[in-house]
């Protein structure tokens, strides 16, 4: 398996420093961060400069809703100075750097965790000043001499010409010179021995690429020896006087397990083993490492007293925690609809949403009631914008690069179900929800349904080997979770029918995926947060929305996220052309909240919206829709029989495949291309496009009551 | 509803001691057991003399697998002696019980629990502090503040035995049965409590009225009072968790949330419990009670 990383674009954080700097120690500038701004001060180590301060991405963002998380970048890598001595790269010279970053953050004590070197630097510090360190938590530390190395590094030296560069003998020094990105790929796979890690080793040699090798060369030179005996090692430890957890996966490649047992036992500390788990669980088991280092840092600095309440069974009112994708309007307006059906069935069922920008808007619009926690949501909108370019958004990647943001949400989540007595948790589309119950079952607390419209990742084309790999991945890991843990969905709900699922397979060797979800999902149907019916006097509705019996209404939306601003210039650059096309035309364009609607200067006849309530009532009574390829929209369209152009956006597989393959099943809609799709063209497809009766297979309406009925059996 | 209570053999113990024996102080000897072995050690208090140390039943088994556990039975209820004058009864010698049975049982030091406390484990706190290393205090009535008394006299002949009424001195002496009904019905708010209520007046019936009105001259004087609360509060250095119910049948919740502020204390709210929150959601007080005491042991490290 070859693995590709650009030295790209950093990808959205889920939080972002509210501090940082640089701290000096003999012309060597180390830069640091801080997070948050609680009394109690955590600072993170960074492994030496194999890798920077993003190993802790996915705790920053937990932690520091608790504590001041402080991290830094090794020197040699990250935006810290490559100083060129190996006197520069000592083990004691990590430490001294964290005693100046603590300082420099304007503590004198704090909380330590490490990792690896990291850990091995965290003890020091602690061994070193013991007034600093409230307590070390320790994944995997590396005290050198404390015990015989790990077997891996046994077979071949590390500084010496070798006539090989299999397998362990990557780690030399000359090799690393020569192809250090093939020492990052073998190093990381083998610390990642966990199934299904791709996007954790493509992290860790990114990070490993942002570092120098020659920096690295000096530093694993130095690593091993800050003290000369196995007893110096030893009597480090024995001056740790504060509390200490030692986390060991029984799978590290990297540190033994006696080297984690003896540092707990001089310690006195507590030896936590993660089993199954590899070298790296603060990125392959965030929830857990998240957990642990909580519970360690509460029991270390006792959080303040305060009230908290318990609920006794019987005393407790019927609740349930709406989880709602983000991503798109759409999955709002067709929760609304299904909560409004289970409050009908489970009348004193209370129903709160966690959900952010831009759902908030339509949940607040409705009088739903949203958990005041959704303000700790990192923003997924923005992060789906941020990675987009000019109509084009390839999502799978896109949802790869939001590992951090779906775990720092994932952990809200967690903090509020624990919290809170829900008797059900309902996730559309809450990816991070779905996943992270399933890696952490032991944290399922109340009943589960899960509700989706599409099932399988798939490749674009273009993507070639790589993509088609990873997507297929994906798609075990999520086969694999449900196979072996079938009680986490208690419901699963596939927002369409049969026929709506796409007929490839998950991926070589992988069930097709009609089959598969046939198995695991029940079908509400297709479900619209209204009832056509209700609009069956077209011109009723149209003289309420103000449109004229003599006028040719063409709506132009790209939903509610940021990334259609492409389409609607390229729409509303046809629209003079159109005009004349058609005489009549009243293009409507809606911007959405995320588009600043003064960007397109209306014209006779074109006008621009920020935000329409209520758009269905609009699409329902337009003579034309000009839209991207989503799902939501589109089938509004197609439930209410309007013609309508979509174009899906290039490298977007749901829409390019999944949401195509359901409009072609209602025969609804023109696909258009954005490739090829000029402003004449455009304005040609409008005047065929509007106004024109539609043959659509019809929609039914009962799917939100559908659901709603799987949904309540759980109350 | 009729309660049928037989002072009946004693149903079957979860878990029976490993060590029992009684202390004597003045002639008066207090009957306690010890279950489980090492550190830490958990010491369970009785409370008032209306039951005896059963009413820990739901505790002992769990946590005796954490700790040690100790008990004991309250002068005037259970296997402890029925002293006749009234100031054996006051908290002071309650607290004297506590500390002699840990001297007896070999205990330097424990995790001090009361349900009801009506003072004697502040004062065990406050006046020694190296014998406490953490307070659970649930539903304590002891406020910091003045609270306001019944509504009958207590020691006058009413007209009236309804509700309350049997709160009284006569009424006791005529039926003590009935007010111990009365008591621990008000005690489980909760629907459903059958048998933590025959529990309880079982247990009650175990002693006497003539034995109650030995030490009771109203609750004004049975619980310390709100000065001395603050005075022993201002002593206390240990951690402290207060567990209170938000439907307390028999003290206004308020009392222990004034309380557990003065103690700068950490507090679990069971809304929709009663007064006796560990025998009728038995799984979450002991829950709470082996997490109280871990984080006292991590961080006595």
């Amino acid at each position: 398996m070859s693995v590709t990383t650009e030295a790209a674009r950093e990808q959205s954080r889920a939080r972002y420093p509210d501090d940082e700097g640089w701290v000096e120690r003999d012309g060597v500038r180390v830069f640091y961060e801080v997070y948050g701004d609680a009394p109690t001060t955590l600072l993170l180590f960074p492994t030496g400069p194999i890798s920077h301060s993003r190993l802790w991405k996915a705790q920053i963002p937990y932690l520091s809703r608790y504590f001041r998380v402080v991290v830094f970048d090794p020197r040699g890598n990250g935006r810290s100075d490559r100083p060129g001595t190996a006197a520069a790269y000592s083990r004691w010279e990590f430490v001294e750097d964290g005693r100046a970053v603590l300082e420099a953050a304007g503590t004198d004590t704090a909380l330590l965790g490490g990792l690896c070197h990291g850990g091995g630097s965290a003890l020091m510090l602690a061994a070193t000043y013991p007034a600093c360190a409230l307590g070390v938590f320790a994944i995997a530390p590396f005290v050198p001499m404390l015990a015989p190395s790990h077997e891996n590094y046994l077979h071949y030296p590390f500084d010496e010409q070798l006539d090989t560069d299999e397998g362990w003998a990557k780690c030399n020094s000359h090799y690393w010179r020569r192809d250090y990105r093939g020492f990052l790929e073998f190093f990381f796979s083998q610390q990642l021995p966990e199934p299904h890690s791709t996007k954790q080793l493509e992290d860790c040699i990114e990070w490993g690429l942002a570092g120098d090798v020659d920096a690295n060369v000096l530093s694993a030179m130095e690593a091993s020896r800050p003290w000369a005996s196995e007893k110096d090692a030893r009597a480090l430890c024995r001056r740790v006087r504060c509390p200490v957890l030692v986390a060991h996966g029984d799978l590290d490649g990297c540190q033994p397990r006696q080297e984690a047992a003896v540092v707990a036992e001089l310690t006195g500390g507590t030896l936590v083993t993660l089993q199954g788990a590899g070298h790296l669980p603060q990125a392959r088991h965030p929830v857990k490492v998240n957990g642990l280092m909580k519970e360690f840092a509460d029991s270390v600095v006792p959080p303040q007293p305060k009230v908290r309440r318990w609920t006794r069974a019987l005393s407790r009112r019927r609740r349930a925690l709406f989880i709602c994708s983000p991503i798109g309007l759409g999955h709002a307006q067709r929760d609304v609809a299904i909560a409004r059906e289970l409050r009908q069935l489970v009348p004193d069922l209370e129903i709160d949403w966690l959900a952010q920008h831009p759902v908030t808007k339509v949940l607040e619009g409705e009088g739903e009631r949203v958990h005041p926690m959704s303000a700790e949501l990192a923003n997924e909108s923005g992060h789906m914008e941020s990675e987009s370019a000019e109509h084009d958004l390839h999502c799978f990647q896109a949802w790869r690069r939001m590992d951090e943001i779906l775990l720092a949400n994932f952990m809200v989540f967690h903090d509020v179900a624990r919290e809170e007595n829900y008797d059900l948790w309902i996730g559309d589309e809450a990816w991070e929800l779905d996943y992270y119950l399933h890696e952490n079952p032991e944290e399922k607390r109340a009943a589960y349904a899960w509700l989706t419209d599409f099932v399988g990742w798939l490749p674009m084309p273009d993507g070639g080997e790589r993509e088609a790999f990873l997507t297929a991945d994906y798609n075990a890991e999520m086969i694999e979770h449900i196979a072996r843990f079938p009680r986490v969905r208690d419901r699963a709900i596939y927002v369409g029918n049969p026929d709506d699922v796409v007929s490839e397979s998950f991926g070589p060797e992988l069930p097709l995926i009609r089959d598969w979800t046939e198995q695991h999902f029940d079908f509400a149907g297709y479900v619209s947060g209204f009832d056509p019916a209700a609009f069956a006097d077209r011109e009723k509705l149209r003289h309420e929305l103000g449109y004229r019996p003599d006028e040719q209404v063409c709506i132009v939306t790209v939903g509610g996220s940021g990334v259609g601003g492409h389409l609607l210039r390229r729409v509303v650059d046809s629209f003079p052309e159109a005009k004349q096309l058609v005489p009549d035309l009243r293009m409507i364009v809606v911007a959405g909240p995320r588009i600043d609607p003064a960007a397109f200067p209306e014209q006779d006849g074109l006008e621009v919206r920020a935000y329409v309530h209520n758009l269905y009532r609009h699409l329902a009574a337009c003579d034309l829709a000009v839209v991207q390829g989503g799902l939501t929209t589109s089938m509004e369209l197609t439930a209410n029989r309007r013609p309508f152009l979509y174009f899906p956006l290039r490298h977007h597989f749901e829409q390019n495949f999944h949401v195509r393959h359901r409009l072609g099943r209602y025969g609804a809609g023109r696909a258009m291309d954005f490739e090829t799709a000029t402003p004449a063209v455009i304005a040609q497809a409008i005047a065929e496009e509007i106004g024109r009766d539609v043959d659509y297979a019809p929609v039914e309406t009962d799917g939100a009551a559908k659901a709603a009925a799987r949904i309540a059996e759980l109350l | 509803m009729e309660l049928v209570t037989d002072v009946a053999r004693e149903q079957t113990r979860a878990r029976y001691p490993d060590e029992d024996g009684y202390v004597e102080r003045d002639g008066i000897k207090v009957f306690w057991e010890r279950y489980g072995e090492g550190e830490p050690t958990i010491l369970l208090q009785p409370t008032w003399e209306i039951v005896h140390s059963r009413s820990w039943k739901m505790q002992i088994p769990f946590l005796a697998r954490h700790a040690r556990v100790i008990t004991f039975d309250p002068r005037g209820n259970g296997k402890s002696d029925r002293p006749p004058a009234y100031e054996d009864y006051v908290r002071e010698e309650f607290a004297k019980d506590a500390r002699a049975v840990l001297d007896a049982a070999g205990v330097d030091r424990a995790i001090v629990v009361g349900w009801c406390d009506m003072g004697e484990s502040l004062i065990l706190a406050a006046s020694h502090p190296e014998r406490v290393a953490g307070l659970v205090l649930i539903a304590p009535p002891t406020s910091p503040h003045e609270v306001e008394t019944t509504d009958y006299p207590f020691d006058e002949v009413l007209d009236t035995d309804e509700g309350w009424a049997k709160e009284n001195k006569h009424y006791w002496l005529r039926d003590w049965e009935g007010y111990l009904e009365q008591f621990f019905g008000a005690c489980f708010t909760e629907p459903h409590s059958t048998k933590p209520i025959e529990d309880c007046v079982g247990w009650g019936l175990e002693t006497d009225a003539e034995t109650i009105l030995t030490g009771f001259r109203g609750w004004e004087t049975k619980e310390i009072t709100p000065e001395t609360t603050r005075e022993l509060a201002a002593r206390v250095q240990c951690p402290v968790l207060v567990i209170q119910g938000s439907e307390d049948g028999l003290m206004d919740p308020q009392r222990a949330l004034d309380l557990a502020e003065e103690l700068g204390a950490s507090v679990v709210v069971f809304e929709g419990s009663g007064h006796a929150p560990h025998v009728r959601d038995p799984v979450k007080v002991n829950l709470l009670i082996r997490d109280f005491v871990e984080s006292l042991e991590r961080s006595a490290r």
